[in-house]
């Protein structure tokens, strides 16, 4: 396969596992305040997500691909609110792992990344255009 | 009169900085893969050192061993770059420079074969 179609290939398979990222870092934000709804019940846990690299045999180019979306075993924080519905019978609620910031630096990463995977697909219709171009008479 | 071999040579060129180009592209998307070392094509020079003996093909059953882009070593690096916690060695910017060596080097190949191709109209409208 020509190397210019293949490179475009792999980009766009980048693109596709980082907004694949992007989804998993919104459901983390979108739930970092999601309690249990019954005494000592166990809040949103946070989800995290590895990459893994495979080959492609007939490109000859290493596509990218997400291997897993796994839970964050870390501790839940937990809160003394008596008052609240997941509260346990010592009046802690369990919160969310789920850290704000993490998530923002995670989606600026995710961000950056996909924007350098447009770059070189850009790049790759560039210079099959400028390949096309040799053949306009001057 | 020596033959002319400008066009073939920029050719070979063309396929190898393609080559390049799907090596920094696979290097970007892997840019956050656990594990992924930085991948680089063999340098130029060393494709046009490595004089390749061509066998001929004289039944349609030969394999043929040429120049192609099968023959393009892409190999891991094994410059000492900085090593991710999860041992990824890909730095997104020295990337983005080589995609950028890239694009000036093809932009410079096209523009040569253009203006030899244009020389070689001159001669035969002449």
């Amino acid at each position: 396969m020509d190397p210019l179609i293949s490179s475009m290939k792999v980009a766009a398979s980048g693109l596709g596992a980082q907004s694949e990222r992007l989804r998993v870092v919104s459901e983390n934000l979108a739930n970092s305040q999601s309690t249990g709804n019954f005494p000592g019940a166990d809040p949103y846990q946070r989800k995290t997500i590895t990459f893994t690299a495979e080959l492609d045999r007939a490109m000859g180019a290493r596509l990218v691909d997400v291997s897993a979306i796994s839970p964050d075993l870390s501790a839940f924080p937990m809160e003394f609110q008596p008052g609240h519905e997941a509260a346990d019978e010592n009046g802690y609620v369990k919160l969310p792992n789920v850290n704000v910031l993490i998530e923002m630096a995670d989606m600026r990463e995710a961000n950056r990344s996909y924007e350098a995977n447009l770059q070189s697909i850009k790049q790759a219709r560039d210079l099959i255009s400028m390949t096309i171009d040799l053949m306009r008479s001057q | 009169m020596q033959p002319v071999n400008l066009f073939d040579l920029a050719s070979q060129q063309a396929r190898w900085l393609s080559v390049r180009q799907t090596a920094v592209a696979g290097n970007i998307a892997n840019a956050n893969t656990p594990g992924y070392a930085t991948m680089e094509v063999e340098p130029f020079e060393a494709v046009l050192d490595n004089t390749r003996v061509a066998m001929r093909t004289t039944d349609a059953r030969h394999i043929n061993v040429g120049f192609g882009t099968d023959s393009l070593m892409v190999r891991q690096t094994n410059e000492n770059s900085p090593t991710m916690p999860s041992g990824n060695t890909v730095v997104v910017e020295d990337e983005l420079m080589k995609s950028g060596e890239v694009r000036r080097h093809f932009e410079l190949n096209t523009a040569i074969v253009k203006s030899f191709h244009r020389m070689l109209m001159m001669t035969t409208r002449a």
